[in-house]
């Protein structure tokens, strides 16, 4: 024995109800069951009555129906209850004028992240043989091109195998699990990509620093061609035997070569200044004239090139303050 | 004027006044509401009325099985719906005597 079969006019009815209930699910079992009791009861009376109209003509549609039950009933619409549910919020968050601005520039962004997908390949595949080769202490010859094993030719083979791997890996369709795993790498990668970039910034940089503040030059070179047991010498600051600054001193050594310090590139408030010595009268500069005349340069440059503050930058730098000898007043040069 | 405004304001009592004559079940209070005379009363709003005064107590409610067709849920009105049926016939009546005023006398 077979069921009776549903008239248009039921099923009709019975997909309005389920629609009904569907818009009203939120609502507390007794309140809902009653008023889809009331409902059921009505479309039954409503299928009975000799009008051809639809149903959705008749009462409304659904979703409008359910929303003037609600509102007759004193119940709380659609989602309006308490905090607003999760869904809620996100349809809220889809409607808003900030969202709507912002989609055109969010589909481009997705469309650019989605063209760049395959230069993530490739750099993926470059980073997976880098990384490793960078947590070695002679990483310096690993940049750009990895030599594993002291091997620039064999870290081009590997680098070009794993680029290979990783964009074909990338062209295929993956499950979805693989692919949560292989996004999931990506960003460990990059984030170990991260932290060795900043160790080895922070090696170099330490590095740089031990330089800077390295003792200078233990034997004479072109740049300081004087030295002392303090390091190079810069300058020579002649005093009289009476503690009178002297300018224009020629200094000799003992064969009478002319002395030649290096050039003072430290200064302490950090200015930039360039070496004007003095001239003999055919123009040629006099290397061997003490003190150095040093002249600031214009426009508040700091040593490193970078601008300095107003003020800062001191044209006449003082001479330091030195203890001199006190020779007898009467002193004379001795005669041989 | 948007007579369904006015209408949501007043459904209460018109639904409370309509079952004070005889219980009604939910479509016969549509059909009577319209018969009166409010021909735009939306079935969901009498429905959604019937359920709030009977949650707040001012109705009660039975079924009444048919054998030719579906069973019915009456409504009856008791005491308290009375009550309020009362109040809110006063409250109705100063009402619109006030907006008559207001209004003036109706133009010939």
């Amino acid at each position: 024995m077979s069921a009776p079969a549903l008239t248009p006019a039921v099923r009709q009815a019975q997909d309005y109800l389920a629609a009904v209930e569907h818009d009203l699910a939120d609502l507390p079992v007794d309140d809902r069951s009653a008023l889809l009791e009331d409902l059921a009861l009505h479309l039954e009376a409503l299928t009975a009555e000799d009008d051809d109209r639809p149903v959705a003509v008749r009462l409304g549609a659904p979703a409008a129906y359910a929303a003037d039950l609600r509102a007759a009933a004193g119940l709380p619409a659609r989602g309006g209850s308490g905090a607003p549910g999760l869904r809620t919020r996100w349809d809220a968050l889809l409607e808003s004028p900030v969202y709507r601005r912002a989609v055109p520039a969010v589909r481009g962004a997705g469309r650019l992240l989605a063209d760049l997908r395959p230069a993530w390949w490739v750099l993926r595949g470059y980073l997976v043989v880098l990384v490793p080769c960078l947590l070695g202490y002679d990483y310096v010859e690993d940049v750009p091109v990895p030599a594993p094993m002291h091997s620039h030719l064999l870290g081009v083979l590997l680098v070009l195998a794993a680029v290979t791997g990783s964009v074909l890996l990338g062209r295929r369709k993956v499950p979805q699990a693989l692919g949560v795993t292989i996004a999931a790498a990506g960003v460990l990668l990059v984030l170990a990509s991260a932290a060795v970039a900043v160790g080895v910034y922070d090696d170099l940089r330490g590095k740089v620093y031990a330089e800077a503040w390295a003792p200078g030059p233990e034997v004479p070179s072109e740049t300081h061609p004087l030295l002392s047991r303090y390091g190079p010498v810069t300058d020579v600051l002649p005093y009289a035997a009476d503690g009178t600054p002297l300018k224009g001193v020629l200094l000799y050594d003992q064969d009478g070569r002319p002395l030649h310090v290096g050039v003072q590139e430290w200064w302490a408030d950090g200015c930039l200044r360039r070496l004007e010595q003095p001239r003999a009268t055919d123009g040629v500069p006099v290397p061997n004239s003490f003190p150095q005349s040093y002249e600031l340069v214009p426009g508040d440059v700091g040593a490193t090139g970078a601008r300095m503050s107003p003020g800062i930058c001191v044209k006449d730098l003082t001479r330091p303050t030195v203890p001199l000898p006190v020779f007898p007043a009467t002193a004379a040069t001795p005669a041989r | 004027m948007d007579a369904s405004q006015l209408l949501k304001g007043v459904l209460d009592v018109a639904v409370l006044a309509v079952v004070r004559d005889e219980d009604g079940y939910g479509y016969d209070v549509v059909r009577r509401l319209r018969a009166a005379g409010l021909e735009d009363v939306g079935d969901a709003s009498v429905y959604g009325t019937l359920r709030r005064l009977f949650q707040a107590g001012a109705l009660t409610s039975y079924v009444v099985p048919s054998d030719e067709g579906p069973h019915r849920k009456y409504y009856a009105i008791n005491d308290r719906g009375r009550s309020v049926l009362e109040d809110s016939t006063k409250t109705w009546r100063t009402f619109a005597d006030t907006v008559d005023g207001l209004l003036g006398p109706v133009a010939a």
